[in-house]
């Protein structure tokens, strides 16, 4: 680590750090959007979790708490809400440390190896979703060291990470298939790695949880049931809100199939470059969960250097970067007309989030065709020639 | 001698019967049928098929046919008049276990509570013999009919239904009558003692009761339901003099308690209350509520509680029922004069003359300490003489200070008492009058123990706070548990719970236990019952917050921006006194979705997901060639096509050639 990389690691605690101190109400205002937070991440949620835990009090018996126990257990250790900031501050700053590590296994790329790491320091979704204390701050440093460690072969923590992923937020789990293809000679030791790995979480939040197992429904049942319904950027509330009755179980299964549909075919697809496989599932994750934040949104973003060979073959990058644009202005405006004023209805809201999500696709559908043509000039970018698919 | 006693009880009828008649004839009752036409009009009607109307109908044609019989009666018994009213002046008639009294009592500001009380008790009947075995029998007597087999098949041991509406002003009007024990949260508000084996059991039965009720009431009471309905823990607990008698040994008794805040309260729902009565509101007190005078106070209140109580095998239920208003008096003398409001011509007006005054420009003078008005004109009516069956003769109290003077008129007579009650003990007709030269001077209005009040906090309809204000204006420290349920789509945050003092209390030292049980969707709202302790003369205030979800585009009211009613909260004060009171229900605003939407949702939805993974599938199943690549092999397929053409026109020519050949046959 030298000294440019020290830099960006401390500035990512500082920042978190400051903000939240310097700022205490902007958690409490960003925790209330609905862009940073949803029932299964917010961070008032996990506040009423810790609550329960020390009074006693049932933990998953009513429909407030969606969050891990032995998350809720780990946040109740900290007494002072400082110290609570300090390992939000620790959790994003090791994302920004392993993004730093991962851009060292690219040296072809003439990026210098700190600049993902920077860039995700200054990624402003990044930042607000960590001062929002939203509980993906913990999925996503999961995923980004499943991700590394698979990169330095180290199946052993590469599965345990993906576990824990997966305990936090059921979705990732499905990445495991890309992460296999990645530890190509580990795959079984992999996979009954994680599985024990989950296993044993799952077990000890029965312990945890007064030895009862309704905190599956509660944790897992509200994401795949999606029955929490809260405006979100996702493309399941409006949808499910306005659907008759009677369709919603059969859509609900083609939403959660949706979901995971694309995992496979990105991973047997592009086999050869599994890091990019993985990304891709992890794109497309984001697109389809039922609760997705703009922190999602900001972590993926965070790995786009890590495609600088491919710049040259975006097609759409003029109009997913307006399409970001778009969302992130007015997002909160629209809500704030729907929701305070009562001067726009739903439907300005539910556009926004239309757009968002044409955002990702053009983003990932941009990132498929790079990838393909790259495939097709062998690695050498040959921009002049122009290719279809048939 | 049974011939006697059939003799005896067709003569009672006939007389009852007659004394109804009479009073029929003399009692105009102007338009009665078109201001019922406008009652109904005015009250919204959101009612289960059975409706009062047809019971109305049915009563009403009985007793046009009753007058006919009386008719053959009288010819038949009118030689023995003289043994019958012997018979009738002895004291061995039967007499039935009903009493009922009216209270009036002035309220500062030319206000008046008239509280009815009705009491009444079932006759005997025997523990493990059903309603419906074939070898039993049973006498209502008093006794509602309707009632009984609804406690019997819910195996309901205690009933308490209350059906409130308007603000009790606890400042200037002090405690609610009866310590607030026999009034409800506005809305309806039902619970009930239910002996089952099993909670389940117990809610099945709850549920049924909960229907039958609400026929029997002609009200909605059938939408309570699992979201609804709280299993009280230290609120609404049964009095601890009455033992819960359980039939079953094997069974449990179990205290359900639900309410619904956006019941409107109307006049159908008054008829049903009057049907329990023996009288049915034909004669004694009863005769003079009528559903335009009673719904037009500032406050009323039905109530009625229904208990069990058991002497080994043999039991019997005990009724009371309340029906409780308050009057703003000057303004209903106005309307009983006045029904259509106009405005007071200006020879009529009263004008502070210090003031400049003339036709368009008037102080009024502070309302006139002098009243003098009779209960008729309150009413509409007169009482219709006593209730004639019960071992009590009905009675009449005036709670007045020495400022009042208060008589009971019969005929152009007038009568007073030292105490201020009468008894009404013929079948005339009675009115009472009251007149006071200093209306201000009252009896003591008993101060409440507490003052509560409940408000919403936040502006967003995506959350909010609920803050409760607590007010001990004693100098006794006042211990009391506060009750509140509140619906699933409030997602309440107890650990933002937060107490605002001026005296530095903490949550600690205010709220001494905390029963808690959130709420889970569709299936059961928050339970929250604190045990709180008030210092003596502190104010203080909770505060908690809480998310609202977005419900399913069906499970929205037609009115749903209209927003929802939240119950009212109980505050069941232990010391100083035994006292109940109620918040006043709130008015939740909701986020609504566009309800025009749920095709274009569907379709733009799944077009944008179409979109994504159609682009992605094409793309990954494809092989990827160079344009000049592409365009010669679609120019293959040009070939194809022209191949396939060529074909057709085949096909066609052969058509041509068959057509030419039958033509030419």
């Amino acid at each position: 680590m030298n000294l440019r990389e020290l830099q960006v690691v401390v500035a990512c605690v500082a920042s978190r750090f400051g903000t939240s101190t310097v700022f205490p109400f902007l958690q409490q205002q960003l925790d209330k959007s609905v862009e940073f937070s949803t029932p299964v991440t917010s961070y008032r949620s996990l506040q009423e979790g810790v609550f329960l835990l020390r009074n006693e009090f049932p933990l998953y018996s009513g429909g407030v708490v969606h969050h891990a126990p032995l998350l809720v257990a780990l946040i109740s250790v900290f007494n002072s809400e400082t110290m609570v900031s300090l390992l939000y501050a620790c959790a994003d700053a090791l994302v920004a440390y392993q993004l730093i590590a991962m851009a060292k296994y690219f040296r072809s790329s003439s990026l210098p190896s700190w600049v993902p790491g920077a860039l995700y320091v200054i990624n402003p979704l990044v930042l607000l979703s960590s001062v929002s204390k939203s509980s993906i701050v913990f999925s996503n440093l999961a995923i980004s060291t499943a991700l590394l460690t698979a990169l330095q072969g180290n199946w052993v923590c590469s599965a345990v990470s993906i576990a824990v992923a997966s305990y936090l937020s059921l979705y990732p789990l499905t990445l495991i298939v890309p992460l296999l293809a990645l530890l190509r000679n580990h795959k079984l030791k992999t996979l009954s790695t994680a599985a024990v790995t989950l296993a044993a979480l799952l077990l000890s939040s029965y312990k945890q949880n007064d030895e009862s197992w309704n905190y599956l429904f509660s944790t897992y049942g509200v994401i795949m049931t999606f029955s929490k319904i809260i405006p979100n950027l996702g493309l399941w509330w409006y949808f499910f809100v306005e659907l008759f009755e009677m369709f919603i179980p059969f859509f609900k299964a083609v939403f959660n199939l949706f979901a995971v549909s694309c995992i496979i075919p990105f991973s047997l697809r592009f086999h050869k470059q599994p890091f990019y496989a993985f990304l891709l599932c992890l794109f497309w994750i984001t697109l389809t969960k039922p609760y997705p934040t703009l922190g999602d949104g900001g972590f993926l973003l965070s790995f786009i250097p890590f495609f600088k060979p491919l710049y040259g073959y975006f097609r759409y990058s003029v109009i997913s970067t307006l399409l970001f644009i778009h969302v992130s202005v007015l997002s909160p405006i629209f809500y704030h007309l729907w929701v305070d004023l009562g001067s726009g209805n739903s439907n300005f809201f539910y556009a926004i989030s239309l757009v968002y999500a044409l955002g990702l696709a053009t983003v990932l559908v941009d990132l498929v065709w790079a990838m393909l043509r790259i495939e097709y000039d062998k690695g050498k970018p040959n921009l002049h020639l122009k290719l279809t698919p048939i | 001698m049974r011939a006697n006693l059939v003799c005896l009880w067709a003569f009672i009828a006939a007389r009852n019967s007659i004394a109804v008649n009479s009073i029929d004839d003399e009692l105009v009752i102007p338009n009665e049928t078109e201001s019922a036409g406008s009652a109904d009009q005015t009250c919204s009607i959101l009612k289960s098929s059975n409706s009062p109307e047809n019971n109305t109908y049915t009563v009403g044609k009985k007793e046009r046919e009753e007058p006919e019989i009386v008719e053959e009666l009288e010819i038949g018994l009118d030689g023995d008049t003289k043994i019958n009213a012997v018979l009738f002046s002895n004291e061995t008639i039967i007499k039935y276990p009903f009493g009922e009294e009216l209270t009036l009592k002035p309220l500062p500001r030319n206000f008046m509570l008239a509280s009815f009380a009705f009491e009444l008790q079932s006759n005997n009947f025997t523990v493990g013999k059903t309603e419906s075995a074939y070898d039993t029998y049973r006498h209502y007597t008093v006794f509602p009919k309707a009632l009984s087999p609804i406690l019997e098949y819910t195996q309901t041991r205690q009933l308490h239904l209350r059906f409130t509406h308007g603000r009790w002003d606890a400042e200037s009007w002090g405690q609610l009558p009866h310590n607030g024990t026999k009034s409800g949260g506005n809305g309806v508000e039902l619970w009930a003692v239910v002996e089952a084996g099993s909670q389940h059991e117990a809610f099945e039965n709850w549920i049924m009761l909960a229907n039958s009720l609400s026929g029997l009431f002609c009200s909605s009471i059938n939408f309570i339901d699992v979201e609804k309905t709280t299993y009280p823990v230290s609120s609404f607990q049964p009095a601890e003099e009455r033992t819960i008698p359980i039939f079953n040994s094997s069974n449990q008794a179990y205290l359900l308690r639900a309410a619904l805040a956006n019941e409107p309260i109307c006049t159908e729902n008054l008829t049903p209350f009057l049907k329990l009565l023996p009288t049915r509101g034909r004669s004694g007190i009863s005769s003079l509520l009528d559903g335009h005078k009673v719904f037009d106070s500032n406050w009323h209140s039905l109530s009625i509680d229904v208990e069990t109580s058991c002497n080994g095998d043999t039991c019997q239920y005990q009724m009371e029922e309340n029906i409780e208003m308050v009057f703003n008096v000057p303004n209903s003398l106005a309307r009983a004069d006045n029904p259509i409001p106009k405005p007071v011509r200006d020879s009529d007006l009263q004008c502070d003359e210090s003031k400049p005054h003339d036709s368009w420009e008037c102080f009024p003078l502070p309302q006139s300490k002098h009243t003098n008005f009779q209960l008729s004109k309150l009413f509409g009516k007169k009482i219709l003489g006593s209730n004639l069956i019960s071992e009590n003769p009905s009675k009449v109290c005036a709670q007045v200070s020495d400022s009042w003077t208060v008589y009971v008129g019969i005929d152009d007579d007038l009568f007073a008492t030292d105490d201020n009650c009468f008894t009404i003990k013929n079948d005339q007709l009675h009115d009472i009058h009251l007149k006071s030269d200093n209306t201000a001077h009252l009896k003591e209005c008993e101060d409440v123990p507490l003052f509560v009040s409940r408000s919403l906090t936040g502006y967003g309809q995506d959350s909010g706070g609920l803050r409760t204000v607590f007010s001990n204006p004693s100098n006794e420290s006042v211990q009391a548990i506060y009750f509140e349920s509140l619906p699933w789509y409030m997602r309440l945050y107890l650990s933002s719970l937060k107490i605002e003092s001026d005296a530095g209390l903490e949550i600690g030292d205010v709220i001494k236990s905390t029963f808690y049980l959130p709420a889970i969707d569709r299936e059961r709202p928050t339970h929250l019952e604190f045990n709180i302790t008030i210092p003596a003369e502190t104010t203080l205030a909770l505060t908690y917050q809480f998310d609202k979800a977005l419900l399913k585009y069906a499970e929205y009211p037609p009115d749903a921006n209209h927003g929802f009613e939240i119950e009212s909260a109980l505050v069941t004060v232990l010391t100083p006194i035994h006292y109940e009171m109620r918040t006043t229900t709130l008015l939740l605003s909701l986020s609504t979705p566009d309800f025009s939407m749920p095709y274009n949702v569907i379709i733009l939805t799944s077009t944008v997901m179409g979109l994504a993974f159609g682009t992605l599938f094409n793309l990954m199943v494809k092989k990827l060639v160079t344009i000049e690549e592409a365009d010669k092999k679609a120019s293959a397929k040009v070939g194809l096509k022209a191949k396939l053409i060529a074909k057709l026109k085949k096909l066609k020519g052969k058509g041509d050639k068959v057509n030419q050949l039958k033509k030419d046959q």
